[in-house]
């Protein structure tokens, strides 16, 4: 099967909204000093090959980008994906190095949510935003398949915690409480443990069915419109279910 | 020659310099207004100012003390960058003559010694780029340019002050340098001389108050 095409427009559409008195202002007044190398541990951990220099990583995505307004080949893309997910991991480090405050790894977030929009970006994290709007959850865990956990939990806390019972759908809780979907799709231990915990404490908690993954991966991808429903699934349950607090675990 | 770059050509230099600053800072935040909102959301003047403070003294920041060379190269580049042009006793005359202002100025020896020393500096930065590979890499013709239109003027200037060659030809050159040098500034990268500011204070409130780095 053939690769999809490129969307330069989309490309295009990307970059004009991205160029605000930010972006514009950081492009425009890179001194090219140098400063940020140091800061990169790609770059450290390279024998401080200058490829990994953090501005040059910019240069050679975002910039390019710009130069060529968005008329890229699928090619040159590729290159940039390779540098954007697999070069840096946004960690901020050079932000903190450049004299002028260019952050530096924003620049290489936002390439990110341009390349995503190509399709290029790592499987699991394209799945994770495939998820996160069927399921509600990056895992793909059905609302049957947390409230089985949370049963077969109690159960498996019954000798040492005898009445333990993990509150699912309970209106009018004290606090709506949030996992990572790891927990209940690979580590439901983790839901055990934290339940003994509230049930030591004696706190007034609840599991919903929807909005309970409080990672965001989306976000991480740059799907920002379904960065946003993730957020407010978990905001519209913990309405509808009328708590007070809802508790992050992430 | 010499009346011209000294009288219309210096008026059109202050007013694009001065104009041109203006129009950008004002585009600046204008434009930050309408597509970046987010900016005045975590906007702390607290932030702002630790940030531009840390970073206006020498070593104030881990960078700055992570590379000793470049910093003291840079200070100094900069400090006598500013402080020549304003206190040299032969612009500080002219000053007087023209306007009947006037103000304390270096000593003829101070300004010759900071001249050097700026120069001193420049080719520090110049070969820097050439030589270290992770400079290099993203070195383009416009930095060497960019470089050569702030030094100029004191290279110049220095050879006026001690009349070699043709002392009138080389002092009209001067006063092109710096003429250019002004009139580069809104237009090039040189606008950080300004925009520093934002940048600076901008990211001091991102990683200040917005990520809640408040310890005491």
């Amino acid at each position: 099967m053939a690769e999809p095409a490129v969307d330069t427009n989309v490309i295009k559409q990307r970059l004009a909204a991205l160029k605000g008195g930010r972006f514009k202002t950081w492009l425009q007044l890179c001194a090219h000093c140098g400063y940020c190398a140091d800061s990169c541990f790609f770059y450290q951990a390279h024998d401080k090959d200058p490829k990994y220099m953090p501005a040059y990583k910019v240069i050679q995505t975002l910039g390019k980008l710009y130069k060529k307004n968005g008329e890229v080949s699928k090619e040159e893309l590729e290159e940039m994906a390779s540098i954007a997910w697999g070069d840096c991991t946004a960690c901020r480090r050079c932000s903190m190095y450049c004299p002028f405050g260019i952050d530096i790894a924003v620049m290489i977030a936002a390439t990110r949510a341009i390349l995503c929009s190509q399709g290029l970006a790592p499987d699991a994290l394209m799945d994770a935003v495939k998820n996160y709007w069927e399921f509600g959850n990056q895992m793909a865990v059905t609302e049957e398949d947390l409230s089985e956990t949370l049963e077969w939990m109690a159960e498996e806390t019954e000798e040492e915690m005898p009445g333990l019972t993990i509150p699912f759908e309970k209106e009018g809780a004290d606090m709506m409480y949030t996992i990572n979907a790891r927990e209940a799709k690979y580590y439901p231990q983790d839901i055990a443990e934290a339940a003994m915990i509230f049930y030591a404490a004696g706190e007034n908690y609840t599991f919903p069915k929807m909005g309970w993954d409080d990672t965001n991966l989306a976000m991480f991808a740059g799907e920002m419109k379904c960065a946003a429903h993730v957020v407010k699934l978990c905001y519209d349950n913990a309405e509808r279910l009328g708590v007070n607090r809802i508790g992050v675990t992430e | 020659m010499y009346e011209f770059v000294t009288g219309p050509l210096a008026w059109i230099a202050f007013g694009i310099f001065i104009i041109g600053m203006i129009v950008k800072v004002v585009s600046v935040i204008r434009l930050t207004s309408q597509k970046d909102k987010v900016v005045f959301n975590h906007w702390s003047w607290g932030w702002s100012f630790r940030s531009i403070y840390r970073w206006l003294i020498p070593f104030g920041s881990r960078s700055m003390r992570e590379k000793p060379g470049l910093t003291i190269a840079v200070f100094v580049f900069h400090i006598c960058l500013l402080a020549v042009p304003i206190f040299l006793l032969g612009h500080a005359i002219m000053w007087d003559e023209r306007w009947g202002i006037s103000w304390w100025s270096f000593s003829e020896m101070t300004a010759d010694y900071m001249t050097l020393l700026l120069i001193a500096a420049a080719i520090f930065l110049l070969i820097r780029r050439i030589v270290l590979p992770e400079v290099k890499i993203v070195t383009s013709a416009y930095d060497y340019l960019l470089l050569a239109i702030a030094t100029a003027p004191f290279i110049t200037g220095y050879m006026a002050y001690h009349q070699w060659f043709d002392y009138k030809t080389i002092l009209i050159i001067h006063i092109l340098c710096g003429e250019i040098m002004l009139i580069a500034i809104p237009f090039t990268k040189l606008s950080h001389m300004i925009l520093f500011f934002f940048t600076r204070a901008h990211i001091g409130s991102e990683f200040g108050q917005r990520r809640g780095a408040v310890t005491f």
